[in-house]
């Protein structure tokens, strides 16, 4: 029965059907899933499968990225209000959008994907100054910063990624916390995420989910 | 011959001198007047005088008109944008900040009279007066599917897009279409002969193929559908599209492809062959740490893939701030150089 399910889920993901989705998980309650097992049997697989889907698919695009992390985030914090025992978290990440940069949308999916996967994510905004990352990031004991921007003078600017970099060396946490990038510009240079003075980057969210899982791990705790 | 007609006898396959290039420099113009973004944008002079410059400077193909795609979403109501002397303005202020605005959302019956129109009309009185006989003059027009991005933000628009309500969104895009098709006879009637079509959701790397043929396709018609396709440029922001090209050739009859950096470009050619033309888009982002020589390289091995069969051109995107004069001085040279026809 878990298999149909499971099916069924991927399928309204892979759709973009929100509504058929929430069926499928109340049907699943219903028939006396947890809301453990659905978070942990069905959700996040489906964001890994989505995972290695859209890498292979020509035409995966923007509107299924955006959905599968709003159904993943939407189905996972309606089953979290209902667990048991509070989950087990596998890391801490904070997220924004580069100083001078307005644009959420990235930062959103990004978001979506990484509470599905047992992240806990703080949603710093948009604009935000890099001393605000360091501090918010030391404050909430993350082991990775996001940082978000469309254009290549937020991506590669003064004031974005590039100082966080150097106020993290400046305060000796570069082995404690790593910072990933992402955003249009870093689509048409897969090199610049190093000018950018980043750990790593991603393509799209999904991708985020899993290279931001592996920063998680690289990070050594205090 | 000049370049415009350079430009004409590459899109219709006649013989020419040489391909026709473009060089995309909007933001630079605050720089070349040593003026910081906002005070260059305030006045449309400023956005003539240094499109002037620069063409005499570097002797490419192309002006723009004043343009900072705020405009746009001033006419309709914005009344913020975010200039930095590093880079492109933004617009900081959403027209929509909730959907009961959608029915306050208030098309100008004249787009023309609004003072947000004022500075372009200016510009492009000189640019027409000019250049307007030898060059081409582009103008940005952003599609009624892609508009409300910049009205009420791509994540607010990509929430009602697909999850509704559909009766606010369509009553959206009505109001989108309807600018979009004054926006672009506004631009005809001022002098411009290139009109940038964006249209990044005419993509299906950002709406698949379903909701392109369902969705995007009859609107971008209704768009064009009020001055016809005469000078439209299909762009989609940067984004791949090759395959739709030949949906919207036959579909729109559109004749001007601006081809991603991220695509195929020989496909592309192929694809379009003699029946329109090809722009050939140099990855203007990667020219920021690319070396002179690099740049060289690339618009050799653009330049081979396009010129073989004509109807094609030579272009950059949005060329950012960062890109060192250098390197854009290699690409002109090397553009003409191995653009140069028999
Ligand atoms: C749609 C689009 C537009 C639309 C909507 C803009 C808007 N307000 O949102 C319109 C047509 C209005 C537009 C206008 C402009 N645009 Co525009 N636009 C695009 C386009 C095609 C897609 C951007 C987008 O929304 N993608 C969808 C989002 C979700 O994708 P994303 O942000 O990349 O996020 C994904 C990944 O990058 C990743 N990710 C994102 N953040 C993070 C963070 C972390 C930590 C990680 C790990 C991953 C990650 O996951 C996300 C989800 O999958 C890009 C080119 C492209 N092909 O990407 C150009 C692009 C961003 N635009 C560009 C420019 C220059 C502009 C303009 C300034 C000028 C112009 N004439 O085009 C104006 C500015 C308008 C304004 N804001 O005031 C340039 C920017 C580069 C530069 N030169 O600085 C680009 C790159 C095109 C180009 N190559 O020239 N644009």
């Amino acid at each position: 029965m878990l298999t149909d399910i499971i099916k069924a889920y991927n399928e309204a993901v892979f759709e973009t059907d929100k509504e058929a989705a929430f069926l499928i998980v109340d049907k699943a309650l219903a028939s006396g899933l947890t809301p453990e097992e659905v978070v942990f049997e069905v959700v996040i697989p489906a964001v890994e499968e989505m995972m290695s889907l859209i890498t292979k698919d020509p035409d995966a695009n923007l509107a299924q990225h955006f959905m599968t992390a709003q159904i993943a985030s939407e189905v996972t914090e309606a089953m979290l209000a209902k667990f048991h025992h509070p989950p087990e978290v596998i890391g801490r990440v904070v997220i924004g959008t580069a100083a001078g940069d307005l644009h959420s949308l990235g930062k959103r999916i990004v978001i979506g994907c990484l509470k599905s996967l047992m992240v806990e994510v703080a949603d710093l905004g948009v604009n935000v100054p890099a001393e605000r990352f360091v501090d918010e990031a030391v404050g909430r004991n993350a082991q990775v910063i996001g940082i978000s921007a469309m254009m290549v003078h937020t991506a590669t600017g003064a004031d974005g990624s590039l100082k966080v970099r150097r106020i993290l060396r400046e305060r000796g946490l570069e082995d404690r916390i790593k910072v990933v990038v992402g955003g249009a510009p870093y689509r048409f240079d897969g090199e610049l995420y190093k000018t950018a003075g980043a750990d790593a980057w991603a393509a799209d969210g999904i991708t985020a989910g899993r290279v931001i899982v592996d920063l998680i791990r690289q990070a050594k705790t205090p | 011959m000049t370049p415009l007609e350079i430009l004409v006898a590459a899109a219709t396959g006649q013989p020419a001198p040489r391909i026709p290039v473009f060089c995309n420099l909007l933001d630079q113009g605050a720089r070349e007047l040593g003026l910081s973004q906002k005070d260059y944008y305030a006045r449309g002079e400023n956005g003539a005088e240094a499109q002037l410059k620069m063409l005499a400077r570097y002797g490419h193909d192309n002006v723009w008109s004043l343009s900072y795609v705020g405009v746009e979403a001033e006419i309709l109501g914005c009344r913020e944008i975010l200039f930095d002397d590093e880079g492109s303005p933004n617009v900081a202020d959403f027209v929509i900040k909730r959907y009961d605005d959608i029915a306050k959302l208030e098309v100008p019956a004249d787009i023309t009279t609004h003072p947000a129109w004022q500075r372009t009309a200016t510009c492009m009185k000189v640019l027409r007066d000019e250049v307007g006989a030898t060059h081409a003059i582009c103008a940005y027009i952003t599609a009624s599917t892609t508009l409300p991005a910049i009205l009420m933000g791509m994540e607010k628009w990509m929430e009602l897009l697909m999850t509704g309500p559909v009766d606010l969104r369509d009553e959206l895009l009505r109001k989108c279409s309807d600018f979009c098709a004054q926006e672009l006879a506004a631009y005809r009637a001022a002098g411009a002969n290139v009109l940038v079509y964006s249209t990044p959701f005419g993509t299906t790397g950002f709406v698949g193929m379903k909701r392109f043929l369902e969705w995007s396709l009859p609107w971008m018609k209704m768009d064009l559908a009020p001055g016809g396709v005469d000078g439209i440029v299909y762009y989609c922001g940067m984004a791949p599209f090759n395959n739709v090209i030949d949906i919207v050739r036959t579909e729109l009859g559109i004749g001007v492809y601006y081809i991603s950096p991220l695509a195929d470009l020989a496909e592309a050619k192929a694809l379009l062959g003699d029946r329109a033309l090809t722009c050939g888009v140099i990855d203007d982002i990667k020219m920021i740490h690319w070396t002179p020589d690099q740049t060289r390289a690339e618009v050799k091995r653009m330049i081979d893939i396009g010129k073989p069969g004509g109807h094609f051109l030579f272009g950059t995107g949005v060329m950012p701030l960062a890109v060192p004069e250098a390197n854009i001085r290699a690409m002109l040279d090397a553009s003409f150089e191995y653009g140069r026809l028999p």
